[in-house]
């Protein structure tokens, strides 16, 4: 990651005429308003630059090499995220940007800095960069009037920013780098910001009765892992839960996908990502609200060993578990993972997440996560949440029909329902209904919230806040979940 | 179908009787006379049953002596918290317990005359057979029912209480009859033929032609039906119902009726392709709305516009790539010729609101399979750009048991239906598939309230419900029926 400056604007400004072409000077601009700077103004009218929130104008030769910037309507902190980022996207090819924001409240200019640091994202590990011209500036500078009064504002914004681009790492990486082992050692290294972590495999889960994760993950060479990461917070509370799906790589196991763009299937553990970056973002800014993430890691792959339609799990909870679709994996081993974390901390609430179905696409687009649960006032604080940070989400119900389809002849319940029952020709089932409901059966009585985050897990193509690829949705969100919502009684 | 009258309670002298019973409570009025008149039988069989009166319980005694062929004794749940869809479902399941009898008493006296006439709206709505192509039936499986009491201590009041619903149930009749109807007898021609039946409830009824409609510059809905051998109608059903002096502007309703739907030149799949009959069930709704409307002389001004068509592959079909430009000037990219129904909708939304300047729009179609993949069966999918009167179809449905889940609106979707050639596409693509339809429909809606049913999901039912035989399920006639009576009548 990038390591923001922050610097008083007048020592800005002189290096960023010290550095010449190479520097580029991103100034926000409110919608409807012209630049204070009459060349920039005329240049801005010239091109008919509105300063739309997104929207950012090269100017070359204006006080070197300018960028206006478009914040809306510059009150919201995502209008200025938005800018931030635009502007740093049309940075790319400079050496150094300097982001001036010195006349914006210290949250502004946090947000301006950190849409500019979201946007600067790469993943260069696995090939020569230098080749590369997409190369965002190495150095970057929040111009402000005064750095001290920013400097809070800016901890907790990077204490997101980190938790997001942790993830990002995390979902982007292929499914023979990053497996169930490997994946457990990247957690366990979140040790040094003061998480406590445990892995929890082999005979341990066995043990633990865990027979869903244990089955998904058994045709692998990996085998499942069960990663609980606790913050420990400032107050005697009971925890903030966050529960995450990880398949490492999804072939669907025995059931197996298409060849087709299963490539994609490498993000097929976005949520259990998202879950440990929102918990590394509650460390990293200090957070007093106690939180756990558990994380099921587990690679559905093809195997000798794996687990078949027909097959019956003994779960967790107790409950028996008819298998009809190995591809239906993921409610498998949360089944397991919601379970065991609802009976071991009692959590305050308890939100899942998961890149589950293809059916919550066909619904919600890749513009919003679904969000289904049990608690109406926690789904309405997630909407809240997501709203204010760019992560949108859609309630959905589970009706007494989804809980109806999957009653199981010889289990006490089915994983799904089966393929071709639907209607008109049987194409179409509710599956991400369905499959909430199936959840629900292993969340207990406490709170809980399930987001369906498939569709949204990767951008198709580069915004504002991300190039094209892993988004990390659902970091902010929970960071911002827990910011309005649990440390009110600290 | 059964005629059903009001009566004094009194034992029957032969027959079936019907006892509705609440959780706990003891025997009273009809059941306590049918207890003394049996020498106890009614007793020692319901406790041999385990009958307790639970909502949705039932048991039959047979010959439990008095001359009666049987009692049956339908429980109603707890007495205070019966309201009306309790009775209306205690009604449907008397109606199937008793058909094989000619003669049945629903012992309603221990109700209020106004949940008697809803034990007896229940009780119709249950009744509903569609017999007319069975030429070979047995005796043995038909019903035999052919005269029902409804024994209420108030019986004047209950038989007035029953009279709107009555009307309203026969709209409901009218649309399951259209619904059920197959393809080769219900063509757009003579669906608009049958919509001229409402004229005798006062209803003036303009048809239009395919001359008209290419004068008027339909291209959308011509493009559709070009390639069917039957010409395509369309029907403006009005009613003016309001009192004189308090006259206000017209609300309207506008119905998807697609006859037959092979998809067009991009057909189909073979597999259920026969359910595309009841593409016309937006329309058949609208219809039997207006019978329900004028059938109860609602104080209202409604009015109701059909777009019939047919969707057939053949030489003079439209073509995936086509363009057509709309009533409303605006020009379609016709990318999938299955997408037809909001093409249907487009002209005749703009049309009405042209002609008649409604204070607001609901619009009915069975639209989208990604409907059914968003939420199943139980629910429509609700979009509107106007909250309250979202909240107003929401609230209705609910009162009625036709419940609707708002789905979402917005830029990012409007987006996916970007054409390169003309002002729009006709689809999205799979993602947010019914999200998209809805904003193409939106496109056409000009500055007016509006809201957009999507009934693909329960316009049919593959399974009995108390009030609704499986089949044509009538979804939105009481729905709407039921919003105009609580928020646009006097």
């Amino acid at each position: 990651m990038v390591k923001l400056i922050l610097q008083r604007s007048t020592e800005a400004l002189r290096r960023h005429k010290a550095r010449g072409a190479e520097s580029a000077l991103i100034l926000p601009l409110v919608e409807g308003n012209a630049p204070d700077d009459p060349a920039l103004a005329a240049a801005a009218k010239a091109a008919r630059f509105t300063g739309k929130a997104g929207e950012a104008l090269c100017l070359p030769g204006r006080h070197g090499f300018t960028i206006l910037a478009g914040i809306g309507a510059g009150a919201a902190i995502s209008d200025w995220e938005a800018g931030g980022g635009a502007g740093m996207a049309a940075a790319a090819d400079r050496a150094q940007a300097i982001l001036l924001a010195d006349s914006a409240t210290p949250e502004q200019a946090a947000g301006f800095a950190a849409g500019a640091l979201l946007n600067a994202w790469r993943f260069n590990v696995l090939r020569d960069a230098s080749k590369n011209k997409d190369a965002p500036p190495a150095r970057v500078t929040l111009a402000v009037a005064s750095p001290t009064k920013v400097e809070p504002a800016w901890v907790r914004a990077e204490a997101m920013l980190r938790g997001v681009l942790f993830a990002r790492d995390l979902v982007v990486e292929p499914g023979n780098r990053l497996n169930p082992a490997s994946f457990a050692e990247r957690l366990s290294a979140l040790k040094e910001f003061g998480l406590k972590v445990e892995v929890l495999e082999g005979k341990r889960l066995m043990a633990l009765g865990m027979g869903a994760l244990c089955a998904v993950g058994g045709g692998a060479v990996h085998g499942p892992r069960l990663v609980v990461l606790r913050w420990p917070g400032k107050v005697k509370a009971a925890q903030v839960a966050f529960v995450g799906k990880g398949i490492c790589f999804d072939t669907g196991g025995i059931s197996i996908k298409p060849a087709a763009g299963m490539e994609d299937m490498r993000a097929d553990m976005a949520g259990a990502a998202a879950a440990a970056g929102a918990i590394l973002a509650l460390a990293l800014r200090q957070s007093p609200a106690p939180a756990v993430a558990v994380l099921a890691l587990a690679e559905n792959a093809i195997g000798a060993a794996s687990y078949r339609p027909g097959d019956i799990l003994r779960s967790y909870s107790g409950k028996t578990i008819e298998v009809l679709d190995t591809d239906a994996e993921g409610r498998l081993i949360l089944a397991d993972a919601l379970a065991y974390t609802a009976a071991r901390f009692k959590p305050r609430a308890m939100i899942d997440l998961a890149t589950l179905t293809g059916s919550i696409i066909t619904a919600l687009g890749h513009h919003r996560a679904g969000v289904f649960g049990n608690d109406e006032a926690l789904s309405a604080a997630l909407m809240a949440a997501g709203e204010a940070v760019a992560e949108p989400l859609w309630p959905m119900p589970i009706d007494d029909e989804h809980r109806e389809v999957l009653k199981s002849d010889i289990a006490d319940l089915r994983q799904c329902a089966p393929a071709g029952s639907g209607a008109w020709g049987g194409r179409f089932l509710s599956d991400a209904c369905h499959a909430a409901a199936f959840l629900r059966e292993f969340a207990g009585s406490g709170a809980w919230a399930h987001l369906d985050i498939a569709g949204v897990e990767t951008r198709e193509a580069a915004a504002p806040l991300g190039p094209k690829g892993p988004s990390g949705f659902g970091v902010r969100l929970l960071d911002h979940l827990v910011a309005m919502r649990f440390e009110g009684d600290a | 179908m059964p005629d059903i009258t009001f009566v004094k309670p009194a034992l029957p002298r032969g027959g079936a009787l019907v006892l509705l019973l609440a959780e706990g409570a003891a025997l009273a009025g009809l059941a306590k006379a049918a207890e003394e008149a049996t020498g106890g039988a009614v007793s020692r069989g319901l406790e041999a049953a385990k009958f307790k009166g639970a909502k949705g319980q039932s048991c039959t005694l047979w010959a439990p002596g008095a001359g009666l062929q049987k009692i049956v004794a339908i429980g109603l749940g707890k007495a205070d918290a019966l309201d009306t869809q309790g009775a209306e479902n205690a009604g449907g399941t008397a109606l199937t317990a008793v058909q094989q009898e000619r003669d049945a008493l629903i012992a309603a006296d221990g109700l209020t005359p106004a949940l008697a006439a809803s034990c007896a709206m229940g009780l119709r709505l249950r009744s509903y057979r569609f017999d007319r192509y069975r030429t070979t039936e047995k005796e043995d499986d038909k019903p035999k029912l052919e005269r029902v009491g409804i024994a209420s201590a108030e019986a004047a009041k209950a038989k007035a209480a029953f009279a709107p619903m009555q009307a309203v149930a026969d709209g409901v009749f009218l649309t399951r009859d259209l619904v059920s109807e197959p393809p080769n007898v219900l063509t757009p021609a003579e669906m608009a033929e049958r919509c001229k039946a409402l004229e005798k409830l006062g209803v003036e009824v303009e048809i239009m032609g395919p001359r008209e409609m290419k004068r008027l510059g339909f291209g959308a809905l011509l493009g559709v039906a070009q390639g069917s051998a039957q010409e395509p109608r369309v029907v403006t059903m009005k009613w003016m119902g309001a009192p004189k002096g308090k006259k206000q502007k017209p609300v309207a309703f506008i119905g998807k009726g697609v006859t037959f739907d092979t998809g067009g030149i991009s057909i189909k799949p073979a597999g259920g392709m026969e359910d595309m009959k009841w593409d016309m069930a937006g329309a058949g709704t609208v219809i039997g709305l207006m019978a329900a409307l004028a059938g109860r002389k609602a104080k209202a001004d409604v009015i109701g516009m059909v777009g019939l068509v047919e969707n057939m592959p053949s030489a003079t079909a439209q073509r995936p790539g086509d363009v057509v430009k709309s009533y409303s000037g605006q020009t379609v990219e016709v990318i999938n010729t299955d997408a037809e129904g909001r093409l249907v909708l487009a002209d005749v939304m703009w049309y009405c609101q042209e002609k008649y300047d409604p204070r607001f729009m609901v619009d009915l179609a069975t639209l989208t399979g990604a409907i059914i993949i968003a939420l199943g069966h139980e629910r429509a999918g609700l979009f509107s750009n106007d909250d309250t009167l979202a909240t107003h179809v929401k609230e209705a449905g609910s009162a009625v048991g036709e419940k609707a889940w708002r789905m979402p609106l917005g830029d990012a979707y409007d987006k996916q239906i970007k054409s390169d050639i003309a002002d729009m596409k006709n689809v999205g693509g799979r993602p947010g598939g019914s999200i998209t339809a809805a904003q193409f429909i939106q496109r056409f809606v000009n500055g007016k309230p509006w809201a957009h049913l999507d009934i693909a999901g329960t316009a049919w039912s593959s399974k009995d419900a108390p009030t609704v035989p499986k089949g044509a399920t009538a979804y939105g006639v009481r729905m709407l029926d039921r919003m105009v009576a609580d928020h646009y009548e006097g």
